[in-house]
């Protein structure tokens, strides 16, 4: 084996396993589950072999069929992709870990299979979106991706689902058809799809056809914007997850969003550059989206009584902190965006999954009913304080260390009114979520004829909670250790 | 004269902006959930409008190669091969959406949006 097929064999595993499930369909679940696992480890390992290789040795090329670039597809494996599948196949593994401890809630023990099929072609196509240095091909991994997500959505046999699940596919359309418009633009002025190629001959292109570029960056813009929920688009975001089951909200709200705003990323320093950024100014309209968002999403969140609801504006707000963060334009301000990708990943990994168990022993998603939850689940409470306590912004987390490089990156560009917006934003988030731990671990019990029907949890539901709330603690004492990753990843973005 | 010219030259662009826009209108603005869908596709063939338009070549001959066809202007052929591409995707968001309308109408036994946001908000309140 070759190192260079090593991410094609990662997809490809993602895709035969999704591919054996519905054979083994008389078999035990249980082998379908470890043999799942499996899949998941291998890809992990071999993509931290890949990070490595990429960050000691060089980045990886791979073009299909042997065709040159221009007319092919090409892989690049850079440590910008390969940090990033990294994050994923962790994120991945544990909630895989979680789902398998019988926490899918709503969905049906025949569907369970079909709900797998779905997970590892969500993966791949994820995989395949950061590998792929081709935009036309990025546009099918998407399809691909909103897809799946919807299928994922709509796979609980429950009214409010389809129609959740229906919204989301028209928005998402709209955004993949408005990415596809700009890509025809893009050809249209340049001749072709691959990223490199685009990336040489873009300034040549800016000069001759300056009308074609700005549109494309306009429709671009707008439809990767509506598929990562940017604040103005975000209407089909809280539906969506809040009525997906519980790992799977975690799976969309954690890692998809960010795939798209990966792409985003991708579109903005790879194809066009900055120079054309600059001009257009396109810093101070992200800079004014992701502002607004970060104080809208959060006055939304404080307004839900649902939990998961709360949690679907949530990310609304935290994707306004990535997009601060890119929106600066500047190494700082990318990294920051880049760890708060990772972090927010892991925190909201943390809260869905503990709100998941709570939703499954006590059958409710009122915020109000969480009084006294402390004392009969500590475990799922406790994770869900320390990632909340995060997501607030407290010292020894990874959310600390993220808002602390938001705020420093924001100063270096003399923006100190996006420093006042980050600490309202943050005051915001006490607001909605210091209630919930207080009530949880101060007040009593509510309805105390239900402690008897309490059972007692699955050590594969309880071990991925524990190993979440370390990882936060962790990253938030460590974070030097990954900062060497994503710093090259934001070298290998912006050169 | 010149502007008419200018029209009938890229007559197949305004046509796939029009295209374009009728579906956006329709898939933002109607209460029927199939006509959604239905702009949708509007919507998507406007697109493909486009590409294929940015590969052709006035002129210019389907890109086969004969013995007697040498220096022949041939049409770009890959926005066309990239289309297929798409218009399969296309028609696969179709299947899906279509599905889902008809798992909705089975369980609140309309399909207009209006009905539908009504049902659910009385429901909403029910609890």
């Amino acid at each position: 084996m070759i190192i260079e097929q090593l991410p094609i064999i990662n997809l490809l595993l993602f895709l035969l396993m999704a591919l054996f499930i519905p054979l083994l369909k008389r078999k035990p679940f249980k082998i379908t589950l470890i043999l799942g696992f499996v899949v998941l480890g291998l890809v992990f390992i071999s993509s931290v072999y890949l990070l490595w290789y990429v960050n000691n040795v060089g980045i990886i090329i791979y073009t299909f069929g042997g065709f040159e670039a221009r007319f092919g597809i090409e892989f690049v494996v850079d440590p910008f992709s390969a940090l990033f599948t990294t994050i994923i196949a962790i994120l991945a593994a544990i909630i895989y870990i979680y789902s398998s401890g019988d926490a899918t809630d709503g969905i049906e023990k025949t569907e369970y299979g079909r709900y797998y099929i779905l997970l590892f072609l969500l993966l791949m196509s994820m995989f395949g979106i950061l590998y792929t240095n081709d935009i036309f091909n990025t546009y099918v991994f998407i399809e691909i991706l909103s897809i799946t997500t919807c299928a994922i959505i709509s796979i609980k046999k429950k009214k409010d689902t389809y129609t959740s699940a229906f919204r989301y596919l028209m928005m998402n359309e709209l955004g993949s058809l408005s990415y596809l418009i700009g890509v025809a633009l893009i050809y249209m002025a340049t001749g072709y799809t691959n990223i490199t190629l685009i990336g040489e001959s873009m300034s040549n292109a800016f000069q001759a056809y300056q009308l074609n570029i700005v549109i494309a960056l306009g429709f671009m813009i707008i439809g990767l914007g509506i598929k990562a929920a940017v604040f103005p688009f975000h209407i089909w975001l809280p539906d969506a997850h809040s009525s997906a089951p519980s790992t799977s909200s975690a799976i969309l709200s954690a890692i998809v969003i960010k795939v798209y705003i990966l792409v985003f990323v991708k579109v903005l320093f790879r194809v066009f550059n900055l120079e054309i950024l600059n001009e257009m100014s396109i810093s101070t309209i992200l800079l004014i989206l992701a502002g607004v968002g970060m104080i809208m999403g959060s006055v939304f969140a404080i307004a839900q009584k649902d939990v998961k609801r709360m949690l679907g504006y949530s990310s609304v707000a935290q994707m306004g902190y990535i997009l601060l963060g890119i929106g600066l334009l500047s190494f700082e301000g990318l990294r920051a965006a880049f760890f708060h990708i990772l972090s927010h990943g892991l925190m909201k990994t943390a809260l869905f999954l503990s709100v998941g168990e709570i939703i499954f022993y006590k059958k409710t998603r009122k915020v109000n009913d969480f009084d006294g939850l402390g004392f009969i689940m500590p475990v799922a409470m406790g994770v869900f304080s320390i990632a909340a306590l995060g997501m607030i912004g407290l010292p020894l987390t990874s959310g600390f260390i993220s808002k602390l490089n938001l705020g420093m990156a924001v100063l270096d560009k003399n923006q100190t009114i996006f420093l006042v917006i980050l600490i309202i934003s943050s005051l915001l988030n006490v607001i909605y979520y210091l209630p919930i731990i207080i009530s949880a671990f101060l007040k009593n019990e509510k309805y105390h004829y239900r402690l008897e029907s309490i059972e007692k949890t699955p050590r594969t539901m309880i071990a991925p909670l524990i190993l979440l709330g370390l990882l936060i603690i962790v990253v938030g004492i460590f974070p030097n250790q990954i900062m060497v990753f994503i710093e090259s990843a934001v070298r290998s973005v912006m050169p | 004269m010149d502007i008419v010219d200018k029209i009938i030259e890229n007559i197949n662009y305004l046509g796939a902006i029009a295209l374009f826009v009728i579906g956006l209108r329709i898939v933002v603005l109607h209460s029927n959930l199939i006509k959604r869908i239905m702009g949708l596709n509007i919507m998507g063939t406007g697109v493909f409008l486009f590409f294929v338009s940015i590969g052709n070549v006035t002129g210019g001959v389907p890109p086969i190669i004969y013995p007697d066809s040498s220096g022949a202007v041939y049409i770009n052929p890959i926005p066309s091969v990239l289309i297929l591409t798409g218009i399969v995707v296309v028609v696969s968001i179709t299947v899906y959406s279509l599905s889902l309308v008809i798992r909705i109408y089975e369980n609140y036994e309309t399909i207009d949006q209006k009905e539908l946001s009504r049902l659910i908000s009385e429901e909403a309140n029910d609890h």
